[in-house]
Formats: C-alpha cells, sequence, structure tokens
C-alpha cells in the first residue's frame, strides 16, 4: 500500500537530493557535460566566498527576526482574541487571510507599497513629517532583508495566531481564576500561567516558522532576487540563482548540501533545547 | 528565355557579392560579435533627397548614417518579401514589455497571412532576461524567435550554439542597413539580425525647458550647473533609476565614451576589466566612477536614488517632476503610454562628461534587440520564426513597429512618420559611438560594475565602492 | 486600562496593516496607472473596468487559471489518494518496516524543497518532462506526500484498533479496510489535507519556475512575475492580474473558514 509513495517519492525527492552529492564533486553549466573537480566546491564555499558567507548570515538574520516577531506577535495576538466574541471572530478571520494568498502576489503588492518614492508607505510617512523613517524599503543594503522579514511576518502571523489561539484554549480556566484569586496582575497571570503552559504550543510555533523562513525563496525571488547586492539574499535563493542565473549547477548543489545539513542542525538543535526545558 | 537566364546570373552575381559584403565583415581582436567602436559606415545608397526618411549611410554622409530617403542601388536587390510559414504555434521571446501591443497586432496580421500559425509573446523584464532567458529557452521546443541583447547575452548565444545561421537567407542580404548588422555577427556568421537602432541618451521634456529658459548641457560642468539650477527650481534633475541596474547603467555608455582616446584603447581597456584583468579601482575607471560622485552631489539623482524602480522612474519623468530621463529613446514609447501629453514634447541629448565641447564623441547609439531562431525549437518552428523574422523585417511592418514603439529600426525602406522619431532625430548630429557598455562580455562582472556606480550614486565613497566591486569581481571570476 | 488601550491599539493596528494593502490593490485594479502611481490610497477616479477588459482581452490570464486548475486538482487528488495509501499503511504495519518508511518521509518536511531543485531539473531534462504540466503534478505529488503522511498517519493511528479487528474477523483484506473503515472515517481530517495541499499547490512559485517555461504552459503565480515583466512600468495591470489571481481563493476562504482554518493550521502543527 505504501509502494506508490515510496516510489514517487524516492524517485522525485530523494534521489534528486542524495543526487546533489554527485553534481556537488563537478563544475557543471547545467546542459554540457558535468566536469569533474573533486572538493574543489566545498573548499571554495567554506573558505573562500565572501558572498555565501553573507547570506548565510543574512538566512541567520532572517530565520532569527522572523522567528522572534512572528512568534511573539502571534502569541499577543492569541491572547488578544482569545474570547469567543463577535469581533474577535471577525478579526480571526481578518488576520488569517493573508496565508491564502499566494507569495508572488504578496511580493507584487508589497513592492509597491515599499517603492521609496511614490509609495504608500513613504508618502504617509512624508506626510506626517516622519521624513527620517522614509527609508529606501526594497534598494538598501541596511534595510531590504528586514523590511522583507517584516514582510514575511505580515504574511503568517495570522496563522500562527491560529495555532497559539487552540493551544490557549486548552489551557484549564482555574488556572486563571486560582490566580486571580491570589491577586495577580495580568502580567504575572502571562508569566505564571499562560506562557509556561503554552510552551509545547510555542515549540510548535517556532519550529514551523524556522522552516517556513528558509523556505521564503518565493517571497525573497519575487521581491528582489536577493538584491541589492546580495544583501537579502537566503540560502534557497542562492542556490537557485547560481544554478540557473550564473550556470553554476555543480557549486549550487555544494550550497544545497550545505542547507540540508544546516537545516537538520538547526532543527536537532531546537528539540534538544526544547527537550531540555521542558 | 536567354535573357531571363543571364538576368538571373546577373542577379546571382550581384546577390553573392552583396552577401560577401555583409558576412565577411572583418572580425576585430576581442569582440566577439563582428563590430568595431565608431567604424564609418559605407555607402549603400543613393540618397534622392526627399521627404521621407530611412536610417542609412548614404552618399555625402562622410561615413555617418543619415536620415534621407534612399533608393537602393540595385533594382533588384529590392528587400525581400516575407516568407511563407507552416502551420504550427511558436513563442517569440522578448523584454520589450511597452511594445507588446504593437507586436500583438503585427503577429494577429501575420496571423492572418499564415493561417494556422499562432505566436505568442513571452516577455520578461530585462534584468530578468538577461540572466536567465537563454538557459530556459533551450529546454523550451516553442520558443522560436528569440531576442538577444548586445554584448554579453548575444555572445553567450554564439558561443553556446544557441541560434541558427541566417547568413544566407535573403532578408539578412536585402533587407537590413549593412552597417548595423555586427552586433548579431560570430565567427563571420549573421546568426541575429539586430532590429532595433538606439539612442541610449537622456531624454528631456521640451516644454520645461522652453519654460524655464534653459540651455541643454553641453559639457560635464554645464551638467553640474544644470542639475543645480533644475534643484532648486524644484525639479529632480534626472530620473534615474538606481533600483532597475538595466535603465540605471544607460549612462555608463556616455561616461564611458570619451575615457580613452582612442576606440581601440577603450575598448581593450573594457576587456580588461571584463576578463578582471584589471581591476575596477584603475585609474582611469575610478576617474569616471568620481564624476558620478560629482553628479550625486550637485543633486542630480532622486532622492533615495537606489530605490527608484523603473516605474517610479518613468512617472517622475511623465509627470513633469524631472525634466530629464536619463535612459534612452527606447523608453519614450512607454512615456506616451503612461501620459499622452508627453508625446511630441520629448527631445533627446548626448551627455558629454567631459569639459571639452570637441570631445571625440557626443552621443550613443546601440544596435540591439537582436532576434534569431533558437537551434533547440522543433524544425517546423524554426521555420515558422524564419518566416516570423522576414516579415518583421519588410518595410511596411518595420514602420509600423517603428513609429508606434518610437525607436528607429535597421531595417531598409522605413518611413519615420512619429513625430517623437523625429525630434530625436536631431542626436544624429551628434558625434555618434556605438554603446560601450556591451563591450562586456561577461554579464556578471558587468552588473557587479556597475552595481558599484549606482552604490556610489547612493552614497557610498568612490574608493569603498569601487574596491567592494573589485573583491566582488574577483569572486566571481574566481 | 493600560492592556485595553493598548489591546485596542494593537488590533486597529494590524487591521489597517492588512486592510489598506488589500485597498491599494482593489481600488488600484480600476484605477489607470499615473492614477495609481500618483494617488496609490485614493478611491479611483473614475472607476473603469480597462485594466481588466485589456487582461483578458490578452487571453493567457485564462490559460494560466486553466493550467493552475488543472495542476492543482490533479495533484491535490492524487496526492490525497496516494498519501492516505500510505498512512494507512503506515498506521496499521507498527513494526520496523512503518518506522522506518515514516522516518524517511519526515526527513522531507525538515528539507525545503529547494535544496533538491538540481537534481530536479536535471532527471526532469532527462525524462522530458519539462514544459509539461503533468510533469508538473507529479514533483507537486512527491513534494507534498511527506506532510500529506505525516497528518494522516496521525489520524489514522488515533483509529481504535478493535474497530479494525472486528473487520478484520469478517476476513476482511487491507484495501478493503482502508475502504470501508478508513477512509469514511477521515474526511475531516482529509479534507484538512485537501484544503492545506491546494493552498500550497495553487500559490507554488519554486517548480513551475524550475519547470515551465512554455508561455501556454504557465500557472498563475508564475505568470504573475511574467507580468511584471509584461507591464514592466504598469502597477494597475499587475493588481488586475493579483485580482483575478486570488479572487478564487478569497471567495473559498470566505465562504468555507472553519475548513480552510483548520487544514493551514494542521499543516502548520503537524509539519
Amino acid at each position: 500500500m505504501t509502494l506508490p509513495a515510496v516510489i514517487l517519492y524516492s524517485l522525485f525527492y530523494l534521489y534528486p537530493t542524495i543526487n546533489n552529492l554527485r553534481y556537488s564533486l563537478t563544475k557543471w553549466d547545467g546542459f554540457g557535460e558535468p566536469e569533474f573537480v573533486g572538493l574543489n566546491n566545498f573548499s571554495r564555499m567554506l573558505t573562500d566566498d565572501t558572498i555565501f558567507n553573507k547570506v548565510l548570515s543574512n538566512n541567520i538574520e532572517f530565520t532569527f527576526l522572523v522567528v522572534i516577531f512572528q512568534t511573539a506577535f502571534s502569541l499577543l495576538f492569541a491572547i488578544f482574541l482569545l474570547k469567543n466574541s463577535r469581533s474577535a471572530t471577525f478579526l480571526r478571520t481578518l488576520y488569517f487571510f493573508p496565508t491564502i494568498i499566494s507569495s508572488v502576489s504578496v511580493a507584487m503588492v508589497w513592492q509597491f507599497l515599499y517603492e521609496p518614492n511614490l509609495g504608500p508607505i513613504n508618502v504617509f510617512l512624508k506626510s506626517i513629517g516622519w521624513d527620517f523613517l522614509a527609508l529606501n524599503w526594497l534598494g538598501s543594503e541596511t534595510v531590504t532583508l528586514r523590511a522583507i522579514a517584516f514582510t514575511q511576518v505580515w504574511f503568517h502571523v495570522g496563522q500562527m495566531m491560529v495555532v497559539y489561539i487552540a493551544g490557549l484554549q486548552q489551557i484549564p480556566a482555574e488556572l486563571y481564576e486560582a490566580a486571580e484569586v491570589d491577586g495577580a496582575t495580568r502580567w504575572q497571570q502571562f508569566k505564571a500561567v499562560t506562557w509556561p503552559m503554552a510552551l509545547p504550543t510555542t515549540a510548535v510555533v517556532m519550529a514551523y516558522t524556522t522552516i517556513q523562513s528558509f523556505r521564503a525563496f518565493d517571497l525573497v525571488y519575487s521581491m528582489t532576487q536577493g538584491g541589492p547586492n546580495n544583501s537579502s539574499s537566503i540560502l534557497v535563493t542562492l542556490i537557485y540563482l547560481t544554478a540557473f542565473n550564473e550556470f553554476r549547477f555543480g557549486y549550487a548543489a555544494t550550497q544545497s548540501i550545505f542547507l540540508v545539513v544546516f537545516i537538520l542542525a538547526i532543527t536537532a538543535l531546537q528539540r534538544r533545547i526544547l527537550r531540555t526545558r521542558y | 528565355m536567354k535573357v531571363s537566364k543571364s538576368a538571373k546570373a546577373f542577379r546571382l552575381l550581384i546577390a553573392g557579392a552583396f552577401a560577401a559584403s555583409v558576412t565577411v565583415l572583418p572580425i576585430s581582436g576581442g569582440f566577439a560579435a563582428g563590430e568595431t567602436l565608431g567604424a564609418k559606415c559605407t555607402t549603400e545608397g543613393e540618397s534622392t533627397g526627399t521627404f521621407s526618411t530611412s536610417l542609412v549611410c548614404a552618399k555625402n554622409s562622410a561615413g555617418r548614417l543619415v536620415w534621407t530617403k534612399v533608393k537602393l542601388s540595385a533594382s533588384n536587390l529590392k528587400p525581400a518579401n516575407a516568407l511563407r510559414a507552416p502551420r504550427g504555434s511558436i513563442e517569440f521571446w522578448h523584454w520589450r514589455a511597452e511594445d507588446k501591443a504593437w507586436f500583438d497586432k503585427i503577429i494577429a496580421d501575420f496571423e492572418a497571412l499564415n493561417p494556422g500559425v499562432k505566436i505568442s509573446q513571452v516577455i520578461s523584464n530585462s534584468g530578468d532576461y538577461q540572466a536567465t532567458a537563454i538557459q530556459k529557452a533551450r529546454t523550451n521546443k516553442k520558443a522560436a524567435v528569440f531576442a538577444t541583447f548586445r554584448g554579453a547575452q548575444f555572445n553567450t548565444a554564439a558561443t553556446t550554439d544557441f541560434y541558427t545561421d541566417l547568413s544566407s537567407d535573403q532578408f539578412t542580404k536585402r533587407n537590413v542597413i549593412k552597417s548595423m548588422m555586427g552586433a548579431g555577427q560570430y565567427n563571420s556568421k549573421q546568426l541575429g539580425i539586430p532590429y532595433q537602432s538606439l539612442f541610449n541618451n537622456p531624454i528631456y521634456n521640451i516644454a520645461i525647458f522652453k519654460k524655464e529658459g534653459w540651455k541643454l548641457p553641453k559639457k560635464f560642468s554645464e551638467w553640474i550647473s544644470y542639475c543645480k539650477t533644475a534643484k532648486a527650481a524644484g525639479y529632480t534633475p534626472m530620473a534615474w533609476m538606481g533600483g532597475f541596474r538595466p535603465q540605471a547603467g544607460q549612462i555608463i555608455n556616455s561616461a564611458l565614451m570619451n575615457t580613452a582616446s582612442t576606440d581601440a584603447l577603450l575598448t581593450s581597456r573594457i576587456q580588461a576589466l571584463d576578463t578582471g584583468k584589471d581591476p575596477i579601482t584603475t585609474t582611469w575607471f575610478k576617474e569616471m566612477a568620481s564624476k558620478y560622485a560629482e553628479l550625486r552631489d550637485a543633486g542630480c539623482f532622486p532622492d533615495n536614488p537606489k530605490g527608484v524602480t523603473e516605474a517610479a522612474g518613468n512617472t517622475l519623468f511623465a509627470t513633469g517632476k524631472s525634466p530629464i530621463l536619463p535612459t534612452g529613446s527606447f523608453s519614450m514609447g512607454g512615456i506616451v503610454t503612461l501620459n499622452k501629453e508627453m508625446d511630441g514634447n520629448m527631445g533627446i541629448t548626448g551627455m558629454n562628461w567631459t569639459d571639452d565641447v570637441n570631445a571625440r564623441y557626443t552621443g550613443i547609439t546601440n544596435n540591439t534587440f537582436i532576434l534569431g531562431v533558437n537551434k533547440n525549437a522543433g524544425s517546423t518552428e524554426q521555420r515558422i520564426a524564419k518566416a516570423f523574422i522576414s516579415y518583421l523585417l519588410t518595410g511596411p511592418v518595420a514602420t509600423y513597429y517603428a513609429n508606434s514603439s518610437k525607436q528607429h529600426v535597421t531595417v531598409l525602406d522605413v518611413s519615420y512618420t512619429d513625430a517623437n522619431l523625429r525630434n530625436t532625430s536631431s542626436i544624429m548630429s551628434e558625434r555618434l559611438v556605438l554603446a560601450p557598455r556591451f563591450i562586456w562580455l561577461n554579464q556578471g562582472v558587468r552588473d557587479i560594475t556597475e552595481d558599484a556606480l549606482i552604490a556610489i550614486v547612493g552614497g557610498e565613497s568612490v574608493d569603498k565602492a569601487l574596491a567592494d566591486g573589485a573583491a566582488a569581481i574577483k569572486q566571481r571570476l574566481g | 486600562m493600560f492592556y485595553k488601550i493598548s489591546r485596542i491599539f494593537a488590533l486597529t493596528f494590524l487591521a489597517v496593516l492588512i486592510i489598506i494593502p488589500v485597498l491599494v490593490v482593489v481600488f488600484g485594479s480600476f484605477k489607470t496607472d499615473l492614477e495609481l502611481m500618483t494617488k496609490p490610497l485614493a478611491l479611483p477616479e473614475n472607476w473603469t473596468l480597462n485594466n481588466y477588459r485589456t487582461l483578458l482581452d490578452g487571453g493567457e490570464i485564462v490559460t494560466n487559471f486553466r493550467n493552475s486548475s488543472i495542476v492543482t486538482l490533479f495533484s491535490v487528488l492524487i496526492t490525497l489518494f496516494i498519501s492516505s495509501l500510505a498512512s494507512f499503511g503506515i498506521a496499521r504495519v507498527i513494526n520496523v518496516t512503518g518506522r522506518v518508511l515514516f522516518v524517511l518521509f519526515s526527513l522531507g518536511l525538515a528539507i525545503p524543497a529547494a535544496t533538491s531543485i538540481i537534481g530536479i531539473y536535471e532527471l526532469f531534462v532527462r525524462f522530458n518532462l519539462t514544459n509539461t504540466l503533468h510533469g508538473l503534478v507529479v514533483i507537486n505529488v512527491a513534494s507534498t506526500l511527506p506532510i500529506s503522511i505525516f497528518i494522516l498517519t496521525a489520524f489514522f493511528r488515533q483509529i481504535p484498533n478493535e474497530l479494525y479487528e472486528s473487520a478484520s474477523i469478517d476476513g476482511a483484506r487491507p484495501f478493503r479496510l482502508y475502504r470501508s473503515i478508513a477512509l469514511p472515517l477521515s474526511k475531516p481530517s482529509m479534507a484538512a489535507v485537501a484544503i492545506f495541499l491546494f493552498v500550497i499547490t495553487w500559490n507554488d512559485l519554486l517548480y513551475p519556475l524550475l519547470l515551465i517555461t512554455q508561455a501556454d504552459l504557465k500557472t498563475l503565480p508564475l505568470a504573475l512575475l511574467d507580468y511584471r515583466g509584461e507591464y514592466a512600468i504598469n502597477f494597475s495591470m499587475i493588481f488586475t492580474a493579483v485580482m483575478v489571481a486570488s479572487v478564487p481563493m478569497v471567495v473559498m476562504y470566505l465562504s468555507m473558514q472553519k475548513t480552510f482554518v483548520s487544514g493551514l493550521t494542521a499543516g502548520a502543527v503537524k509539519g
């Protein structure tokens, strides 16, 4: 019964992934014959590639920003909308809405919003006199990655909020009642009840957000293609561009292997931290 | 019988001679394509000096292309008619989003003439197109008509055996302006037909210049003072699009054109940058780059220059917020689409980056949009493609395309009636050089180089921007 | 008091942050481009359908829409069928093979698809599957199997053994157990997975970008990128295309909110 799944998955998912090992030893332009170069690609990637280093640190920053903010805001809004009122239901629906839109559409819209001279964001900021904040959102090496991270959070915060609401609704009401009897403030209640009880959900949200941030290919590719000057590139876009814009398929395969190892390491690390602490 | 036979032989002889003159152009040193900067054209027609205009190399033009009605030298070498296409469907790949509507009309007419034929356009923006299109079209059996940019992209197509040879086709021999064909030649073969004759020089708003009583800047110091004046009057002096490299990089042509005393020297210098032999921190390039900083400091560029997209740059110019659009003649069509009132209100001017009004060159020209047939397409698709190219190269079709898209073409027998095109004809009195930006054959290196200049405009110091760029180029080539 | 004010402020802020972009797009699709560029937030001066007319006249978007529908429909159905079969197998065969398979599929969850694009591209070129819609379906199925199997296996494991045992005594073979017991019980889970698959397949960019270059085979997200090239200097057209590409999803979302939310959340939680 599992046979069709195993065959399809192995042939079109596992095999290409494992095949990276073979390509990573070659110099290959994608249409000619691959040329064997031994471990050259690896030594280059690990010792002498400033772009790769930059993109790796971008990716770490991007993941960090997205995980922190998306988790924090989804928890915050989940707490705000926990009770089932009419307005809460409406707002949940609204906040969840971006999740169903395609990344490409989201990218197009934000590209327009971020336009530095005529875009609504800067026009608005300038109109209230906040010119200093009217930045070059998608054209500056220091801001662009963060602007895309913001869009990514905007895009998915509603989805994670729903995950949190489901988690928070499992917390027994007696715990809050007991805290209230003790005269705990809202903040104390949060610290004593909500946060510890929601930890399993937090683990899920953080794990998924991490994976999601590594998958942000569609958004980055459609918004900036990693520019300017690779400042908004993350590993998945770098792999794509190395192969299909620079025609260096062998090197891209090497980068893919790095990414696989990197993600597995991060996932293992996250599990370990969450397991030891809770 | 006899007469016609000898006439036929005579025609063949002439055709042969003509073909030879087209295909046996000298291939200069390091150029991939058969072209030389500043090469003089050779007479290929007789001027009849009447109203209609066609851009050709006529007698008495001192080796320069001029606008004049031309009668071709031999009556039997009249432009060839379009070929017939077999049934089938193909794709036409290019980057001219602005021309979609005009090509749609041309395609509809072509489909009506050739029942059972269907052509669809596949358009991406010029940055993406240069980066990925060839690779994509290689596995696409329908991508039969494929346009390339002069320089790096054409070179990739030529060296990876992407195009079929069009040398022996009648349209190559009879329908086009010979001196403009170099950009599509490789190893003495005509692999593509450069269709557009462009002028990569700033476009200006005639009404604003008139209203403000400004004169067009003729040398670098005048550009600096123009920027200061225009800025003081509340304008964005140049609607430069730092957020879109393909257009932001247009002014590098003017910046480069007078940096060397000879064409050969300029060519070899750029080749040295292109191959990594010289870093972009090299003295002459640094001198040129520091002029970008001077323009920046004079307030020539928009606020947040690195974030100005093509849409925003065009809007700045089309709405009169900016009197100058520093791209080229090819932007005029898009401007008119954006704002009809700009129709007929655009002029063109060279951008002299030296302080010598008698500098060697005062303007840029370029032959690009090189149309060729994708070798990886199916054989029927290739035949349709060739027929479609032959159709584009007929006078009436090229006339329609030129006047609607507002750009000049390399096709003979074209009448330019559009007001904007006539206004831009003034550029022909400048001393024009073939756009040096396309001497770079490594797209990646050229991109990094242009990014360094964009960084300077964005506020980076010349030294830092060039050093960063040089390091990135080393990485890229290593 | 502080809590109440900050709550209202935060809720309003996020609501505005979502509503404004939506309005910009909706209004923008009815404006001329110059109007959009100069007055992005204003209502259209005269509501014009010109953008929609131009877009639909071009005809490509209809083709893209059709392609997206075909690819999504077949991908979702095939994935559901194959993955529910496999999940049932894994959940019922609680031995070494089941565990190994489960770990194998779980690997696919952690590793982003982008890491295998080189190999996939090469494989598809070799098998002549580039520029085919069935090729796209194949890769969609292969890449969404892990998540579907993950969710469905968890579900099938919850079905009490007794239900199966009583049937087994009647001599039912595994496939019959799957059809007559597991499937009917799993309807809500299957619906959730279906929605999840539907949304990611309909919106996917990576595989079409990698494998489709032929215009008449492009799906909507890929075509949207093209429209950006085609209407490079025309955001109102791009927004019109965004509208056309998103409307079916929005309508479905509004009419089946619960299933959508539970489906997409299940995908997230289990993934």
